[in-house]
């Protein structure tokens, strides 16, 4: 019994080791910062639309190593909640492992990793509650989204949901009511990422996806 | 890492497990609420959720709707048996009972979405207590998962989805509480069969006294403390059981009485209207009377469950500002859901 806990220990750890490399602390309001996923070894980071005030198109990215580097937002859309941000000056970076939020089973552990109240790097441990619809007056109108009962609070914003395998399957995204964490699944912001056309961006304006929304 | 996948594995493979003996009751007006499957036609829920008399419905794990109709109620647990028009569910298993530490599952079904879990543990083991509607709880769970809205009459599953009790928040304030499952099925049972739990009255008024230590002493068990009896009504049982005033209740149908929750824990059931032995102590010594408890009226029902309702709706504390306020707005559910 101890020898297992000490193993469960000891995975948990490492998941959430390896997923705290991948973090970013993302300044992009006036007050109040949220967290972001380095997406690929390029620098694409991916956070919430909300965590970047829509009148700014840069942000200030500090990766886990306390690295702090210039972003440029390469997309955003308020109906997904879900903004893609290039870090300046290119270079590589740790990646997370992308999960397949379709694969997904209410039950599963998961994992939330952000800056709650500032405090960096925090790790909060939940289940899948619910994987649901979210109802929007966007052009989607609907599209799936994943309840938790992980801890979240403010500063989890953008942050990443990790499975057991310690592969990213959503980023969170709000709460509700106190105690039920929504996050938005790892497929919504892989066809966001492949709406952006992000192989091709140089353009100087970020580009606008859904501009009704911004 | 693979021993958590492994436990992440087993966790949704219990979910699926009890999700399977897991359903939707829509019995009242704000939103559904869950059931558990006691038999192949038979769904254990909780009593406040279903305020409707009639035209009571169930969503099948499956997704296929289902009549339902009121097999009996109890809201002194807030436990009600629903009986449906055509079965087809798989009843739920039962676990061992709950551990203080265990790590458990909160189910519910409370939209055609499938089902939802949240996680934690047991964190405490009450009991005996006495619910705001005058039923008796030998024993509740307290656990810290969290019970999202219309999670009351779903399951708190173990590891392996065994169901370690029902989940209600309309006991106790607005608290949300698991009764645990071995008293949920006696209660189901005996619904089963009379459709009602009967809760016997001695008619009555009396106070917590300790006994004299001369009468520890010839009772020969340990026993601090009876009910002194201060009052009784015209033409009740004890009165006409031949109770005095000044007697001191002690024990009842072979159990000590040590306070007000033993009596009425154990003036349930069987014992109504059956001669039973009352122990009392009278002028230091100790003798037995026989006694018919009769059976005690419920308030009514409507008012009742106005309450419970008004209870739930303040559950998670706040709950709707704060939901107005953090939401934005095209980002909200449908109507109905949450």
């Amino acid at each position: 019994m101890s020898k297992l806990k000490g193993t469960l220990s000891a995975a948990a750890a490492e998941v959430a080791a390896r997923l705290t490399a991948s973090l970013a602390l993302v300044e992009g309001r006036r007050m109040g910062a949220g967290a972001g996923v380095v997406w690929r070894e390029d620098g694409l980071v991916l956070t919430n639309n909300h965590v970047i005030s829509s009148r700014r198109d840069h942000a200030r990215v500090t990766l886990a190593d306390d690295r702090q580097f210039d972003a440029r937002v390469l997309a955003r859309d308020a109906e997904v909640d879900l903004a893609l941000l290039e870090i300046e000056g290119g270079g590589e970076f740790p990646a997370a492992r992308i999960g397949d939020s379709r694969a997904l089973r209410v039950g599963e552990l998961v994992f939330a990793i952000g800056h709650p109240w500032g405090l960096r790097n925090t790790v909060t441990g939940g289940i899948i509650s619910h994987l649901t619809t979210a109802h929007t007056e966007g052009p989607r109108k609907e599209f799936s989204v994943i309840r938790t009962d992980a801890r979240l609070a403010p500063g989890n914003s953008g942050g990443p949901l990790v499975n057991a395998a310690g592969e990213v399957v959503g980023l969170n995204a709000m709460i509700l009511g106190g105690d039920q964490g929504i996050a938005i699944p790892s497929a919504v912001a892989q066809e966001f990422i492949a709406a952006a056309g992000v192989q091709e961006t140089t353009a100087e304006e970020p580009t606008r996806v859904h501009a009704e929304w911004l | 890492m693979s021993v958590f996948k492994d436990l992440s594995n087993a966790m949704a493979e219990a979910v699926e497990t009890a999700g399977k003996a897991t359903v939707l009751v829509n019995g009242r007006q704000r939103m559904p609420a869950s059931g558990i499957a006691y038999a192949r036609d038979y769904v254990l829920t909780a009593n406040h959720v279903v305020e409707r008399d009639e035209d009571i419905r169930v969503t099948l794990p499956d997704g296929m709707e289902a009549a339902a109709s009121i097999a009996g109620r109890d809201p002194g647990s807030d436990l009600a048996l629903l009986k449906l028009e055509k079965g087809g569910l798989t009843p739920a298993e039962t676990g061992a009972a709950a551990r203080v530490g265990q790590m458990v599952l909160a189910l519910g079904r409370p939209s055609g979405e499938g089902v939802q879990a949240s996680l934690g543990v047991v964190s405490a083991l009450h009991g005996p207590a006495r619910t705001a509607r005058g039923g008796m709880l030998e024993q509740f769970i307290r656990t810290d998962a969290i019970p999202y809205p219309g999670f009351s009459g779903g399951p708190l599953v173990d590891a392996e989805g065994k169901v370690v009790g029902i989940n209600t928040s309309g006991l106790g304030g607005g608290n949300s509480i698991a009764i645990p499952a071995a008293l949920a099925w006696k209660v189901a049972a005996e619904l089963k069969e009379h459709g009602s739990v009967k809760r016997g009255y001695i008619g009555v008024r009396s106070q917590l006294v300790d006994l004299p230590n001369a009468a520890k002493k010839t009772l020969g068990r340990e026993q601090a403390q009876g009910l002194l009896v201060m009052g009784m009504e015209d033409g009740s049982p004890a009165e006409t059981a031949g109770l005095m005033i000044g007697d001191i209740l002690i024990g009842f149908n072979g159990q000590p009485v040590h306070d007000h929750e033993d009596l009425l824990a154990a003036l349930t059931g069987a014992v109504v209207g059956k001669a039973t032995p009352l122990e009392i102590l009278r002028g230091g010594k100790v003798e037995t009377v026989q006694i018919t408890a009769a059976e005690r009226k419920e308030e009514a029902p409507r008012r009742e469950h106005r309450r419970h309702a008004m209870w739930e709706g303040r559950m998670p504390r706040g709950f709707g500002r704060r939901f107005g306020r953090h939401m934005p707005r095209h980002f909200g559910p449908r109507n109905n859901d949450e």
